[in-house]
C-alpha cells in the first residue's frame, strides 16, 4: 500500500515539517503516498490528506507549503525537498484551483469598467435628473434652513454690517419688489439686501435671499444695469438652483470619488473632472437664469442689454484665456450678443426715478466701501 | 532545528537570538506592483483591494522568522467587501454630518468646523479595526495572531493624546506613541500567548528632541527636511521594535539612525524624474494640439479644447501610477527589508508549542480606512 521509494525520498537531508493547526508545534513528519497523501510523525497515527484538497499556501521561494481544504483551516505541511515537493505536486490535481488566474482577473477588469461606465451614466444623467426632479420638491422650511446657514457664513465673510441708508433701502426694495412681481415669485419671505464689499458681484442663496454687494451698485451706471443682475438672481431662485447644484454637487464629488477611490493623489483628478461636469451643468443654469432676466425686464417693458453690458465692463473680453471648458458662466461677450438680440427699445416707465438711484447709490453711505 | 517539548531536559544555556530572513525577489515585487499599477488604471482604481493584497502576500511569505515563514492569509475580495459596507455606513454618515452642520451654521458661522475632528476620530477607529483585520490574516507555525480590545476605546485615547500634542506643539508625540502602542499590543495575541509593549515615552524623547528642535530649520532650508524626517523614522522603528513583547518573545533591532536617507532619497529623485516627464509630456501634446489647429480659439472653444484635457488627464494618471510603483517598492518593499536585516528575535523558544485562539475579524475596518483615506500600521 505504501510507496516505499518515495518513503525513502522523504527521509532526506531537508526535513518536512508539519503544524496541524492547533499549536504552532513544529512536527517533523515522512510523507507516504496512499489513496491519499500520509503525514506521518514518529510515534503518531497517521494524518490523511486527499490529494483532491490539497491546495498550494504562500511560502517563500525553496518551500512548497501546502494546506487541505479538509483539515484545519490553519494546517501547514512544508516541503523543503526539490524533489520530494515535485512528487507531491504531480499528485495533487487542484492544487493551484484557488489562485486568481488570468481569467479571475479578467472578472475584475469587467466588473469595474461596468461599475464605471454605470457611475459615469449617473453622474451624466441621474444626477442632474435626480437634482432637477427633487430640487422643487425640497420642502420650504428646509431650504430656508440651509439658506439661513450660507447667509451666516456670507456675513462672516463680508462683515456683519448691512447697507441700509433709509432712502437707499426704500429704493432698493421698489425696485427689487418691481422685478419680483415680474418674475412672478409669490415667495413672502424672499429678502435682498446690499453688503458692504470691494468685490463687485451678486447672489442668490437658497430660501430666497439675494445679495448685492456694494462695489456692483458702485459701477452701475443706469437703474436697468442693476435691475438686470437681479432679475439674473431672481431667475436662479425662480429655479431653485442653489438645491439643485448642493444636489448636484453632493451627488456628483460623492459618485466621482467612488470611482477614482483611492489611487494616490487622485484628489486632484477628481477635482479636475468635477470641474468639468459641473462647470457645464452651471453654465446650462447660467444660461437658464439669464433667459429668465430677460423675460422679467421684457414683462417690465425694459431692456436686458444694459445689465450684460455693466458685466462686461467688469470682466471685460473672457474668450480664448486657454481653458473655458472650465467656467463656470456663460462667456460675458457671448451673454452681451445675447443681451444684443433682446434690445427693446423701452416700453414701459423707468423702475426708479432719478431721486430714488442717487439714493440707492448712497445706500451704503458715501465713500464707504 | 527541532523543538524538545519543554520541561522534558534540565534548564538549556540561553540560546542565541533567533535571525530573521527576507528571502523576496526584489525585481519580482516590482513587476507585481508595476502590473498591479497597470490593472488600477484599467479598472479605475478597484484593483487596489487585490493589489495589496498580492503585497502583503508577499511580503509575509518571505519574512522567515526562525526558519519558518509568515503566511498572509487575506484575500481581495475581503476587502472590496469590507469596503462596500464601509460606504454603506458612511454614506448615512456623511449626509448626517451635512445636515448637522447647517444646523451649527445657522447658529454660528462656520461652527460645523470642529465637527470635522469627529472624523478624525472615526479614523482612529477605523486604524484599530484595520489592524485587527491584519493581524488576524498573519499565521505562522499554523497560528494566527489576533486581536480583542475596543476601537472606540482606542479611539478616545488617541483623540486625548493627539490633544496634547497639539496643546504641547508635538512634545507629547513620543508618550502619544507608547500609550497607543501599549494599547494596540496589549490586545495583540499570538495564539495563547499575549503581547506588550514596554517602550517609554521617555526613551524615545530621549533619542529625537533635538529633531524636533531642528525642525523649524528644515522649514527653511527644504534639502535638510528629508534627512530629518529618515532619522526621526528610522528612531521611531528602532524604539518601536525594541519595546515589542510577545508573551516571553522579546524583539531588538539594530537599525541605524541613516537607514533609511538613500531611501527617502531616490523616492524624491524619483519624484522629480517623473514630474520633469511629465512637465515635457504636456509641453510637447499642447504643442501637437496647437500645431494639428485644435488650439483652444474660437466661439466654441471648450469643446476643441477636450482633446488636449483627455491628453492632459492619462498622462497625469499614468505619472501618479508610476509615481505609486516608485513609493511601493521603496517605501514599503525597501524599508521593510532594511528593518527586517536589523531584527532579532529572543527566546523564541517560548513560541514553541503556542495554542491557537482567536477568530478572523472582518475587513470592515480595512474598508472603513479606505473610505476615510487613513492609514495605520
Amino acid at each position: 500500500m505504501t510507496d516505499i521509494t518515495a518513503e525513502a525520498a522523504a527521509q532526506s537531508v531537508k526535513p518536512t515539517i508539519f503544524f496541524d493547526g492547533v499549536s504552532s508545534r513544529r512536527r517533523q513528519v515522512v510523507l507516504a503516498f496512499a489513496d491519499a497523501l500520509e503525514i506521518v510523525e514518529e510515534g503518531g497515527t497517521p494524518i490523511l490528506w486527499p490529494y483532491a484538497d490539497i491546495r498550494r499556501a504562500d511560502s517563500p521561494a525553496g518551500v512548497l507549503r501546502l494546506a487541505s481544504t479538509s483539515a484545519s483551516p490553519l494546517a501547514r505541511l512544508e516541503i523543503r525537498d526539490a524533489a520530494l515537493a515535485a512528487d507531491v505536486t504531480a499528485r495533487c490535481p487542484r492544487l493551484d484551483e484557488h489562485q486568481t488566474s488570468r481569467r479571475g482577473i479578467a472578472k475584475i477588469v469587467g466588473w469595474s469598467m461596468a461599475a464605471a461606465v454605470s457611475i459615469v451614466c449617473v453622474v451624466l444623467f441621474g444626477v442632474p435628473l435626480a437634482a432637477d426632479r427633487l430640487a422643487p420638491l425640497v420642502p420650504k422650511p428646509i431650504e430656508r434652513r440651509i439658506g439661513d446657514a450660507s447667509e451666516v457664513q456670507v456675513k462672516t465673510i463680508f462683515g456683519r454690517s448691512v447697507c441700509d441708508a433709509a432712502a437707499g433701502k426704500a429704493a432698493f426694495t421698489k425696485l427689487v419688489n418691481r422685478l419680483r412681481d415680474a418674475a412672478g415669485l409669490d415667495d413672502d419671505n424672499m429678502t435682498a439686501g446690499v453688503l458692504p464689499s470691494a468685490i463687485p458681484n451678486a447672489f442668490a442663496l437658497p430660501g430666497g435671499k439675494v445679495y448685492v454687494l456694494s462695489t456692483l451698485i458702485d459701477k452701475a451706471e443706469s437703474p436697468d444695469e442693476l435691475a438686470g443682475i437681479l432679475a439674473h438672481e431672481l431667475g436662479h431662485l425662480k429655479h431653485h438652483d442653489n438645491m439643485r447644484g448642493l444636489i448636484y454637487n453632493g451627488g456628483t464629488s460623492f459618485l466621482i470619488g467612488l470611482l477614482f477611490g483611492d489611487v494616490t493623489g487622485s484628489s486632484a483628478v477628481i477635482f479636475a473632472s468635477r470641474s468639468v461636469v459641473e462647470a457645464s451643468y452651471s453654465r446650462e443654469a447660467e444660461t437658464a437664469a439669464d433667459t429668465s432676466a430677460i423675460d422679467i425686464m421684457h414683462a417690465l417693458g425694459r431692456s436686458p442689454k444694459p445689465a450684460a453690458e455693466l458685466m462686461f465692463r467688469i470682466t471685460g473680453k473672457e474668450g480664448g484665456s486657454g481653458f473655458t471648458i472650465l467656467s463656470s458662466h456663460p462667456l460675458t461677450e457671448d451673454r452681451l450678443a445675447r443681451m444684443t438680440r433682446e434690445d427693446r427699445p423701452a416700453s414701459g416707465p423707468p423702475l426708479l426715478t432719478d431721486t430714488e438711484w442717487q439714493a440707492l447709490k448712497g445706500i451704503c453711505g458715501s465713500g464707504k466701501i | 532545528m527541532q523543538w524538545a517539548p519543554i520541561g522534558s531536559e534540565p534548564l538549556p544555556p540561553p540560546l542565541p537570538p533567533a535571525r530573521v530572513d527576507f528571502t523576496g525577489d526584489r525585481s519580482m515585487f516590482r513587476k507585481m506592483v508595476t502590473k498591479g499599477a497597470m490593472l488600477e488604471l484599467v479598472t479605475f482604481g478597484f484593483y487596489r483591494f487585490w493589489l495589496v493584497t498580492d503585497i502583503r502576500r508577499h511580503l509575509w511569505s518571505n519574512t522567515v522568522i526562525d526558519g519558518d515563514a509568515a503566511e498572509y492569509t487575506g484575500r481581495g475580495k475581503e476587502l472590496l467587501i469590507g469596503f462596500l459596507f464601509a460606504l454603506a455606513i458612511l454614506v448615512p454618515i456623511y449626509l448626517a454630518y451635512f445636515l448637522v452642520g447647517i444646523e451649527f451654521e445657522r447658529w454660528q458661522g462656520f461652527a460645523s468646523t470642529p465637527l470635522f475632528i469627529s472624523f478624525y476620530a472615526f479614523g482612529q477607529f477605523a486604524i484599530f479595526r484595520a489592524r485587527r483585520y491584519r493581524l488576524t490574516r498573519t499565521v505562522w507555525r499554523g497560528v494566527r495572531f489576533w486581536m480583542d480590545g475596543s476601537g472606540w476605546l482606542y479611539s478616545f485615547r488617541a483623540m486625548a493624546w493627539g490633544l496634547l500634542v497639539f496643546l504641547t506643539l508635538g512634545l507629547a508625540l513620543p508618550w502619544r506613541e507608547a500609550s497607543l502602542e501599549r494599547y494596540k499590543m496589549q490586545h495583540t495575541h499570538y495564539g495563547d500567548l499575549r503581547g506588550d509593549f514596554v517602550g517609554d515615552g521617555w526613551e524615545f524623547f530621549k533619542r529625537g528632541w533635538w529633531l524636533w528642535l531642528l525642525s523649524p530649520i528644515a522649514v527653511v532650508i527644504f534639502p535638510l527636511a528629508p534627512f530629518f524626517y529618515a532619522e526621526f523614522k528610522a528612531r521611531e522603528w528602532r524604539w518601536w521594535l525594541d519595546g515589542i513583547r510577545i508573551g516571553g518573545v522579546s524583539v531588538s533591532s539594530e537599525l541605524p539612525h541613516n537607514a533609511f536617507y538613500g531611501v527617502y532619497w531616490k523616492v524624491i529623485g524619483w519624484w522629480m524624474l517623473l514630474s520633469v516627464v511629465f512637465g515635457l509630456y504636456l509641453g510637447g501634446a499642447t504643442w501637437l494640439v496647437n500645431a494639428a489647429g485644435m488650439a483652444p480659439t474660437g466661439p466654441d472653444a471648450f469643446v476643441r479644447s477636450i482633446p488636449l484635457l483627455v491628453v492632459m488627464v492619462i498622462g497625469y494618471l499614468a505619472t501618479v501610477l508610476a509615481l505609486n510603483v516608485v513609493m511601493r517598492v521603496y517605501l514599503q518593499h525597501d524599508i521593510w527589508v532594511k528593518v527586517l536585516e536589523t531584527l532579532e528575535v529572543h527566546d523564541i523558544g517560548a513560541a514553541a508549542d503556542v495554542q491557537g485562539r482567536g477568530d478572523l475579524a472582518s475587513a470592515l475596518g480595512e474598508g472603513f480606512a479606505d473610505g476615510l483615506d487613513v492609514a495605520g500600521f
